[in-house]
């Protein structure tokens, strides 16, 4: 076999030791499950970052198709000190996509390991493999008439539950908040051992994906935004289908309405009477959903400005905030909880509440009706539409479920994107006690000044935030080194003292949530 | 509804020519140690959206394409995206080519992932009046591309910057820029690029023809890619 030509090589890897591992993983995987030519590497490469292609390329891409073939390339990439990136479908678009966080990272691309290995519609839970989309599990629960319902985020049918779960993403039911509804991991450890969590480790146990916490430590969570494993199974529970389903939206036409709607909404969330994970998207998070574009009303560069933003009001009838949520049961507990609701917002004296007869297909209530009773639809991609050229990074602080600290974050937010010439296009996904604030920060890759003014408003979010005691959930690839440092020295410490243990040769996607030997230096 | 629908691809074609063009010179196969004729024995599928600048993109793929082209309007149906999916995997060989907007380019691209297949060229480009820029990635089968892009950018009239990075290339990017000039042919770059995408790995002429309404202005973002399966 001829050598590499590849000019991308792992970090401090050696042309030859490189090509050695590739030979070992084309007899591992069969040839066509390796692929090093640049024509293959470049589907991996798309990223939306503020930041050359060339600073996320991958070295090579592995397919493998079984636990065994994931044992045995944790074991080449040990011998010859190869870092891998795995991804599961690779659909994390707004945080950095498909590609490696490193150049010159070896992606294993898990997405042909894709049986839905077990559904129990009794016990409502799945059993599946790393590529297994939603868009299958979807058809499969379809094909079989289940009386059950899924829980996605906005990809929904491409994404994967095992990729959500396990960088911790939300979905729109009252199942939503996936991690909490995952049960059992099975997980290819750097050594080649395969640990399972919870009762999965107990021989002929029935109750893997019944009962999450086993015997002793639980670590599920440890391997979630995390570098110790790979994870090759995942068990999760799945929501029975309510029989009647009644989702709604509350329009509110003033940005300062966010701290009311908030404050309004807690009690409702904690108490249960509104179960799903509930969505308050802003004005122009609604209009790119309903594929609308920022040159229907502006061509000028720089933010929108606000007369613009109430023009698109009067236009379309959205609101400065767009409350969705629905209720979930039968007929007499839905009528119930709907009372609740609509007293609740009539207690309030604004708000425009919009039922599912009175929208018809409209978008975006059609989409977030869908979404919200886990049926999949592609119609928030509208929002790379909006001011197109390419760039997405979403800034997800966290923030208590109160309408002072959301307006707080909303303004601050807003100030600095607009400081930088760029759109505060955002959604509040409402937990009990947190929100999700999550921010599309959209740009123009094709210029370049753009791009970098993106990259410092990135880095002057994370910067404000910070001193006011925030943080994101969740970031990407270009940034997890910088958020890791504001969740203090500490936990960085521990998390190296974790991997030291668990991978020494530091082979596990290092610099995943910056968690990286080979850089990291305690403090 | 399922997600599994499919879509007939010959009954959602919006047209489906065959051109045979003769008189060609070696320009971009020239530069690039891939077979001539391996790129264009493939069925051509040319993907685009409704607009301007995408009628001007077939317009250049039209007078460069040697095989039959079959061309598919693109929303960003889930159905759709999925059997395209498919098809990338399952499917017999074909070349794939087009100008989306940025969403439905953003699932056209991932899907070829997924789907295995082989990428050439990924452009951005951004069109204002009088101005437009290009971000291209390219690969060693489009080795040229660029810089005949960068002549037939030169040539519609408007300043431009292309940066060009190679996959599997420096980090660096390469930068090309033009000034503006009084051609007035603003909308050509679309159909330049068709062109050029429908030519990669064929022997063709240097310069692509003029698209009709080349003078009209054409502005907004577009993602244009050459895809393999």
């Amino acid at each position: 076999m001829a050598e590499q030509k590849n000019s991308v090589l792992p970090r401090g890897a050696v042309r030859k030791e490189f090509n050695k591992a590739i030979e070992k993983f084309r007899a591992l995987l069969g040839g066509e499950n390796v692929l090093v030519n640049a024509d293959q590497l470049a589907p991996y490469n798309k990223v939306m970052m503020s930041v050359e292609n060339a600073a996320h390329a991958a070295s090579a891409a592995l397919t493998a198709t079984t636990v065994e073939q994931v044992q045995g390339v944790v074991r080449i990439c040990n011998e010859h000190k190869i870092p891998i990136w795995t991804i599961s479908t690779g659909r994390n678009f707004g945080y950095g996509s498909a590609a490696p966080i490193q150049r010159g990272q070896v992606i294993l691309d898990l997405k042909k390991m894709n049986k839905i290995i077990k559904i129990d519609a009794e016990m409502c839970y799945a059993l599946v493999e790393p590529g297994v989309t939603y868009g299958q599990l979807y058809d499969y629960i379809e094909t079989n008439k289940l009386p059950l319902m899924l829980s996605f985020s906005a990809p929904s049918a491409i994404a994967g539950p095992l990729g959500n779960t396990m960088d911790r993403g939300v979905g729109y039911t009252p199942y939503g908040e996936h991690f909490m509804m995952q049960c059992g991991m099975e997980v290819v450890l750097a050594n080649g051992d395969i640990y399972r969590t919870g009762m999965g480790g107990v021989k002929g146990s029935n109750t893997w994906q019944i009962f999450k916490w086993g015997f002793g430590p639980t670590l599920d969570g440890m391997f979630t935004q995390a570098n110790y494993g790979i994870t090759t199974k995942m068990g999760f529970w799945l929501m029975p289908k309510p029989p009647v389903y009644k989702p709604f939206e509350v329009i509110f036409d003033n940005e300062e309405d966010i701290v009311q709607i908030v404050d309004i909404l807690r009690p409702l969330r904690i108490s249960g009477t509104i179960p799903n994970s509930v969505v308050i998207a802003n004005v122009l998070w609604e209009a790119g959903s309903a594929h609308l574009r920022r040159s229907q009303y502006i061509t000028e560069p720089g933010h929108t400005p606000d007369p613009i933003l109430k023009k698109m009001q009067q236009d379309t009838g959205m609101g400065a905030w767009n409350l969705y949520a629905a209720l979930y049961g039968t007929q007499e507990q839905v009528d119930a909880d709907w009372k609740i609701v609509v007293d609740a917002f009539k207690k309030l004296g604004k708000g425009r509440i919009v039922t599912q007869t009175e929208a018809g297909d409209t978008q975006p209530f059609k989409y977030r009706a869908e979404l919200m009773s886990g049926v999949p639809n592609l119609q928030e991609f509208g929002l790379y539409n909006w001011r197109g050229g390419g760039g997405s990074m979403w800034f997800a602080p966290v923030s208590e479920a109160r309408g002072s600290e959301c307006e707080k974050q909303a303004r601050l937010a807003k100030r600095i994107l607009h400081k930088h010439g760029l759109d505060y296009v955002a959604e509040f996904i409402v937990g009990p006690r947190d929100m999700h604030h999550v921010i599309d920060m959209l740009f123009d890759r094709t210029d370049a000044e753009e791009t970098k003014r993106a990259d410092a408003c990135f880095n002057e979010l994370l910067d404000e935030f910070e001193k006011e005691g925030y943080a994101v959930y969740r970031v990407n690839t270009r940034f997890q080194q910088r958020v890791a440092q504001s969740y203090g020295s500490v936990k960085r410490d521990v998390e190296h003292a974790i991997k030291r243990a668990l991978d020494p040769n530091n082979i596990l996607a290092p610099g995943r949530s910056g968690i990286d030997l080979d850089t990291y230096k305690k403090t | 509804m399922s997600v599994n629908r499919r879509f007939v691809l010959k009954g959602a074609a919006l047209s489906s020519i065959g051109l045979t063009v003769d008189g060609f010179i070696p320009a971009l196969a020239a530069s690039s140690e891939a077979p001539i004729d391996d790129a264009t024995a493939k069925p051509m599928l040319v993907l685009v959206n409704e607009g301007r600048a995408e009628s001007m993109f077939l317009s250049g793929v039209r007078a460069a394409a040697k095989t039959p082209l079959r061309v598919q309007k693109v929303g960003r149906d889930l159905g759709f995206m999925l059997d395209f999916e498919r098809r990338l995997r399952h499917g017999r060989p074909m070349r794939v080519i087009g100008l989306l907007d940025d969403a439905s380019a953003t699932l056209i691209i991932d899907m070829a992932r997924s789907g295995g297949a082989r990428m050439q060229w990924l452009g951005q480009h951004t069109a204002e009046d009088g101005f437009t820029r290009h971000h291209v990635l390219s690969t060693d089968m489009t080795e040229g591309c660029s810089r005949q892009f960068s002549r037939l950018l030169h040539a519609c009239g408007d300043a431009f910057t292309l940066n060009e990075e190679r996959q599997n290339g420096p980090v660096a990017p390469r930068q090309l820029t033009g000034r503006s000039r009084k051609a007035g042919q603003a909308a050509q770059w679309a159909s330049s690029t068709g062109y050029l995408l429908a030519s990669i790995g064929a022997r063709t002429k240097l310069a692509a023809p003029l698209a009709p309404a080349a003078n009209t202005p054409v502005t907004g973002s577009f993602v244009s890619f050459s895809i393999d399966a």
